[in-house]
């Protein structure tokens, strides 16, 4: 079938499966490869992108679904001159990522959590980025980054 | 490396203008099966419980959002989990369903899921039956062969199975809430998040003064469809909520359900449960009815709140 995307403010037509996932999408034919695959059963949150301004597991996010939708990826997070984001710096100066498979999830899910105005308070901040599993850091450099984030912007 | 597998064997998407037109498309090409949210339709499919021909997209359609029309509350299929979750109106007059809708899964699936994929994938450990349940609930679906209602209570029939012909949906559902009533949900898991219900146990109040006109209790998770518990009008109607009458709710609770035992707990624990949850729901809803609960104050979710109900009956119930 036909899909119409705007990624990252660009416009994408796709001729795709009918039951491709939108992770399968960005990955195989559109070559984002920003965004992870892990478990593909919605629990790990390293496929996380936003559709429409919500945040998504996209392995469960049936393409054909959003057909028309506008997707950010992290590759989108840095805006065009490819600084870094205020988000991603706080990662960076916290020492938040250490292996980086769950980072591009983390951003874009934290990146949404703060434009939705979530509190500086920690206990928010982990519960809302619940649905993103991080093997390495123990969390607790990511949630630093996120709180100060949300303070600063807030 | 790179090569992320396709959802499933090959299937055709249609996506319908309107209900009308999803419920043609539904009867007209048997086997045919409703995609809200997808996140039980897409894992089912990747694990291989279901194939299909068509995924007939409704996440889409407009089934009313959520609205209050005095005593009824009526909240459309496609709402999301999210939209429950964040609703001002259900805040007010339903904190059962927000503090349903608050621990299902993370933000990303509650952006997904949807009320009517949680009622119709019918199983026993969702999250919205019981809540629903405890506010008297009814279902209202479209079919081929028109329109119709029924109890929220007859939609499952089995773990995974309901009453929806084939060709037919679920339109919405409308709740009673009367002006008053007081409710809570709450549930034992063992992570705080991201956790599928070991038991969940909602309660709806209603009181004139200190005593009970009305008290409902709905179970999920320990029986092969999510329950109402019988018989809690003769104990608790007519009377103030004691220490007595919360122990003796609390076993009816625990005698009426059925767990199995799985890697949630025991069927003995789990009955345990269920009394424990049952008494610390019962006192929250009823903290609710008589306006001494804090406003805007979201039960804990396994609903121990030592600093607004101290006392024992906070802990495990005899
Ligand atoms: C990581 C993860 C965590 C989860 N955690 C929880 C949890 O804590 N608690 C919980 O209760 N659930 C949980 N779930 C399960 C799931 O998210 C919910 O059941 C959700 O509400 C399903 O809604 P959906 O719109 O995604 O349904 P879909 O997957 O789109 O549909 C589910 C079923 O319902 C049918 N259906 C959907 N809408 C209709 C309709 N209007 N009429 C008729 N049939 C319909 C579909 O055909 C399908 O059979 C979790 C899932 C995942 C992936
Ligand atoms: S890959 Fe999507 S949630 Fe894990
Ligand atoms: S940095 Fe390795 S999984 Fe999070």
């Amino acid at each position: 079938m036909k899909l119409s995307l705007t990624i990252n403010g660009d416009p994408y037509r796709e001729n795709v499966e009918s039951t491709q996932t939108l992770l399968g999408v960005l990955r195989d034919d559109i070559g984002l490869t920003g965004t992870k695959w892990g478990c593909l059963t919605g629990d790990c949150g390293s496929c996380t992108v936003l559709v429409d301004g919500r945040t998504v597991v996209s392995c469960l996010q049936l393409a054909a679904q959003v057909d028309g939708s506008t997707i950010i990826t992290v590759e989108g997070l840095a805006g065009r001159g490819r600084t870094m984001s205020d988000l991603q710096d706080a990662f960076v100066r916290h020492g938040a990522a250490q292996c980086g498979f769950c980072t591009p999830g983390m951003l874009v899910a934290a990146e949404q959590l703060i434009r939705d105005g979530i509190e500086a308070d920690e206990k928010a901040i982990r519960e809302g980025l619940s649905g993103n599993l991080c093997r390495c850091t123990g969390y607790n450099k990511i949630i630093d980054a996120v709180v100060e984030i949300a303070a600063t912007r807030g | 490396m790179t090569a992320a597998p396709v959802a499933a064997p090959a299937a055709e998407v249609f996506r319908p203008a309107d209900v009308a037109e999803a419920v043609r498309f539904l009867a007209d090409h048997p086997g045919a099966v409703p995609i809200a949210g997808g996140t039980d339709v897409m894992i089912d499919r990747r694990l291989g419980r279901l194939s299909t021909g068509w995924l007939v997209d409704i996440s889409h359609l407009d089934t009313g959002g959520i609205v209050r029309d005095g005593d009824d509350l009526t909240i459309g299929a496609t709402t999301t989990i999210r939209s429950i979750e964040t609703s001002r109106e259900l805040a007010d007059t339903a904190p059962a369903l927000v503090e349903a809708a608050r621990v299902l899964g993370s933000v990303q699936i509650r952006n997904m899921a949807t009320l009517g994929g949680n009622l119709c994938h019918a199983t026993p450990s969702a999250e919205m039956p019981p809540p629903l349940l405890v506010f008297g609930s009814s279902a209202a679906l479209a079919g081929p062969s028109g329109e119709r209602s029924i109890d929220l209570a007859d939609l499952a029939t089995g773990p995974g199975t309901t009453s929806l012909a084939p060709g037919e949906m679920l339109v919405s559902v409308t709740a009673a809430v009367p002006d008053g009533i007081g409710s809570c949900y709450i549930r034992q898991t063992i992570r705080w998040a991201m956790d599928l219900a070991g038991a969940g146990v909602a309660a709806s109040v209603e009181t004139d003064g200190d005593t009970v006109t009305a008290l409902r209790v709905g179970l999920g998770a320990v029986s092969p469809i999510p329950m109402l518990v019988p018989g809690l009008d003769d104990i608790a109607v007519g009377h103030v909520l004691d220490p007595d009458v919360l122990a003796e709710a609390a076993a009816r609770a625990r005698d009426a359900c059925s767990p199995i035992s799985d890697a949630r707990g025991t069927a003995d624990y789990r009955r345990h449960v269920v009394a424990v949850l049952t008494a610390r729901a019962i006192r929250i809803a009823a903290a609710r009815a008589r306006g001494t609960w804090p406003i805007d104050r979201l039960a804990p979710p396994n609903g121990f709140d030592p600093e607004v109900l101290p006392g024992r009956e906070n802990g495990p119930v005899r």
